[in-house]
């Protein structure tokens, strides 16, 4: 059975458009991506599924059962960390999670104990008040409730922001774990590292459309990597015009550009240049769309 | 349920002081009626003579000031105006803060349907409404005593205190409506009490002048008449009906439309 | 000033809902002014025949009460009170977005000193007022042209009308001194409505009742319509009173202000 499952998912916020005939099919026990720039409907999906806001038009099942029909039993098993996180400010963090273990039907001591386990490993002081909480450890919390009840399905909406490197770490490794017990993970980022290690499966959405999903692996093969170099003399642009290079930029002293291809190939041609540095980074997804739809576009 | 016990916690403070205040208001006011008393004067009949709009300028309509439950009476539009703000606030909070201070997200992404949260909030609601009532029939009783030279007013106070408590049950569930239509939480609040607002003005519109009596279904404060009540001994089951039938509706639209709308974020 | 446009401008809205408010509370009674009218003969004699203590204890001066003043007088207990409530909802409103939370991070991160955003608000605050209660003369003035049966005084008129500017001063100052002494507040209604109606109230009864002292404790009982209308003027008494609060509670707003830690917004 699919885990999620849309058809012609339609949402329209008076007339600006959330998202349009977004079909989406993610199957059990996989960790699914969902990238696409700010604004692109990543929220709105998710939002949908999960009956905070109706569609349009269209519709949506998890574990078969419709999400509007059946919201409250399917979300038995669901664990949903938000991208931006608030809680009751008079509450302490366990009197938050203990309330948050409450509305699911499963064993209440079992959940507390894993919300000890999992404070422990996350370092969150769980006496503290929640308004005495910094933005990184309300997310902690964030983390928590979500996992605390062990569900079936997590969604997550750009869930990393506020965290500390080394608590990012623990958070997928949290991930994983569940996975590997047959959790399906709904990752949403615009942070395309972050996907790129995690998910098996990736879809690409983008003013309100769902425009690829690809396998992580093919992904990783067309990724694009932006190149930044300082030489000492002027650059011959003719030393760069290999296939899969793209947005050449030459300066008196430096070049810059877009690649996307077998890496062992540019690192031969660097290697001839005489270098005094040079920066690869990931270019931020709207250079990726725009390079990797310009081409899709010419073919 | 996990979210009504919530509700009562989180405004067990605030309702503590709402009833303290009540008190202090019953208190204060049964306290001069001792001062009173001592000008030793029969209001009544001088004020029969008076045109209808004059009296209200007194806001004395009808009372015998003499008696502890005439005082009491005109005491009692005081009380219905505090009781009727709280319950319209609190209406209107129950429903909206959720949005306001942005944790719709977390509640309604819980295995709990719109319409389930909502029946232990109004529950909840309900609960503090009636506890304040029972804390303004308490201290009404003890204070009316105390001060009241040994007039028997149990029967008026018992009465009033019905007819307060249906006034509190209206707006609570005109403040709870208002808050599922309107979009922006931290309008909700200042809404619901524009409506109260208007209401406590037309009341007063009404007893000003006669002509303008049609008014009185418009304005809950007129049901329930502090006079009318303690002349008559028992609630009117015309505005029984109408009260009953304006929180049947404001309830079933606050359902209606609080599960169908999306969440603002 | 920057601060100050951007809050005249975030209270448009509102600021004209509550001119129409106060219009409308204006029209309406002065519409009711002749039926107010119809018996006075009948009723003053009626009056003078209650006893002279009743008639102090119920504020009642034959001499004003049936004039167009006195029937105002009585009208401007309900404007007042709405009038109590916008002025204490900008009060508090206009500060406590500056003491903690998001916009607090904004605005206090820049080179700007707390006192000028402070200075900035409250003058925003101050221009709300006024304009408010420009309308407010105005509508008075026609509204009571039209009801009037006799010629009246523009000038009492506009003394009696000065009152709603005087008490929403005191509910403005009253409105940021609340609004600095609590830390979080998430609805300023919830804070304004029961502080104008606990006030109000207590001015009404002690009215009713009898009680003389509570004339400094309600503002809405700061300025006594016979005596406006008798003398021409205000009490210069409850003029000093005010002038004290206000720069007390403002005074203090201030200090409490520019001391505070910011809370973060996390």
């Amino acid at each position: 059975m699919n885990a999620i499952e849309t058809s012609k998912l339609t949402k329209f916020y008076g007339t600006s458009r959330g998202i349009v005939d977004v079909d989406m099919t993610v199957n059990e026990g996989e960790i699914y991506g969902f990238i696409g720039p700010n604004g692109a409907g990543k929220s709105t999906t998710i939002r949908t599924l999960l009956g905070l806001i109706y569609a349009t038009s269209g519709s949506a099942t998890i574990f078969g059962k419709d999400v509007i029909k059946s919201g409250p039993e399917i979300r038995q098993e669901i664990g949903y960390l938000p991208s931006e996180v608030f809680y009751y400010d008079d509450m302490r963090a366990i009197d938050l999670l203990k309330y948050s273990a409450s509305f699911y039907n499963k064993d209440q001591k079992v959940i507390g104990t894993r919300i000890k386990h999992l404070a422990e490993l996350l370092d969150l002081d769980l006496k503290k008040k929640i308004d005495d909480l910094s933005y990184g450890n309300k997310k902690k919390v964030g983390i928590i409730q979500g996992l605390a009840h062990e569900p079936k399905l997590i969604i997550l909406d750009e869930p990393t922001g506020g965290l500390d490197p080394l608590i990012q770490q623990q958070f997928f490794h949290l991930l994983k774990e569940e996975n590997a017990k047959g959790a399906t993970i709904l990752f949403s980022s615009h942070i395309l590292g972050e996907v790129q290690k995690l998910c098996d499966r990736v879809a690409i959405i983008k003013d309100g459309t769902i425009v690829k999903v690809e396998q992580i692996k093919t992904l990783l093969e067309n990724s694009t990597k932006r190149f930044k170099l300082e030489l000492v003399n002027t650059p011959d642009a003719s030393a760069f015009d290999i296939d899969g290079v793209g947005d050449l930029a030459i300066a008196n002293h430096s070049v810059s550009f877009l690649y996307r291809g077998r890496v062992n190939d540019i690192t031969k041609i660097l290697a001839e240049q005489d270098l005094i540095d040079f920066l690869v980074e990931e270019p931020d997804l709207e250079e990726i769309f725009m390079h990797y739809y310009q081409k899709e576009d010419v073919q | 349920m996990n979210i009504y016990l919530r509700e009562m916690k989180a405004h067990r403070k605030g309702l503590i002081w709402w009833c303290v205040g009540m008190a202090a208001l019953v208190a204060s006011g049964m306290a001069k009626y001792d001062a009173y008393q001592a000008a030793g004067v029969s209001v009544q009949e001088m004020l029969a003579g008076l045109p209808k709009a004059v009296l209200t300028v007194f806001g004395m309509t009808g009372f015998d000031l003499t008696k502890a439950s005439g005082f009491y009476g005109v005491l009692f539009l005081y009380i219905g105006l505090m009781a009727a703000i709280h319950s319209a606030l609190l209406g209107a909070h129950l429903i909206s803060k959720e949005e306001r201070d942005r944790t719709s997200e977390f509640l309604y992404s819980k295995p709990v349907s719109r319409s389930s949260a909502l029946t232990s909030k109004l529950l909840a609601g309900l609960t503090m409404v009636v506890i304040l009532n029972a804390a303004t029939l308490l201290s009404s009783f003890y204070f009316v005593n105390l001060f009241g030279k040994g007039e028997s007013v149990s029967a008026d106070i018992l009465v009033l205190m019905a007819g307060l408590l249906l006034l509190q049950l209206i707006f609570f569930a005109i403040g709870a409506v208002v808050a599922s239509i309107v979009r922006k939480p931290k309008a909700a609040p200042s809404i619901a009490t524009s409506v109260m607002f208007l209401a406590f003005l037309t009341s007063y519109l009404v007893n000003m002048s006669e002509s303008l009596d049609f008014l009185k279904y418009l304005s809950p404060f007129k049901y329930f008449d502090a006079a009318t009540l303690m002349a008559d001994g028992q609630l009117d089951p015309v505005y029984v009906a109408l009260s009953v039938a304006i929180v049947a509706l404001a309830a079933a639209g606050t359902y209606r439309l609080y599960s169908g709308r999306d969440l603002s974020v | 000033m920057n601060v100050f446009l951007r809050e005249l401008s975030a209270y448009r809205k509102s600021t004209i809902i509550w001119c129409a408010s106060l219009s409308a509370i204006l029209i309406v009674f002065m519409a009711l002014y002749p039926a107010f009218t119809t018996d006075v003969a009948a009723t003053k004699q009626v009056l003078s025949q209650f006893p002279e203590a009743l008639r102090t204890a119920l504020n009642i001066s034959l001499a004003n009460f049936f004039t167009i003043y006195g029937f105002y007088g009585y009208l401007l207990g309900f404007a007042l009170l709405a009038g109590a409530i916008q002025a204490m909802n900008v009060g508090t409103g206009i500060i406590s977005k500056e003491v903690s939370g998001k916009t607090a991070d904004f605005l206090l991160s820049k080179p700007m000193t707390r006192t000028r955003v402070v200075s900035a608000k409250l003058a925003a605050a101050l221009t709300i007022i006024v304009i408010t209660n420009v309308v407010f003369c105005v509508v008075s003035y026609l509204a009571t042209l039209m009801a009037a049966t006799e010629t009246f005084a523009a000038g009492t008129l506009f003394l009696l009308a000065s009152t709603m500017f005087l008490v929403q001063l005191v509910f403005l100052a009253l409105g940021a001194f609340f609004a600095v002494l609590i830390p979080k507040i998430k609805s300023v209604i919830a804070v304004s409505m029961p502080t104008v109606f606990t006030l109000y109230i207590i001015g009404t009864l002690g009215d009713v009742l009898g009680n003389d002292k509570v004339r400094y404790l309600s503002p809405f009982k700061f300025y006594d319509t016979n005596y406006i209308i008798r003398n021409v003027s205000l009490e210069g008494k409850f003029i000093a009173i005010e002038t004290a609060f206000i720069v007390v509670a403002i005074a203090a707003s201030y200090v409490i202000y520019i001391k505070k830690d910011v809370r973060a917004s996390a």
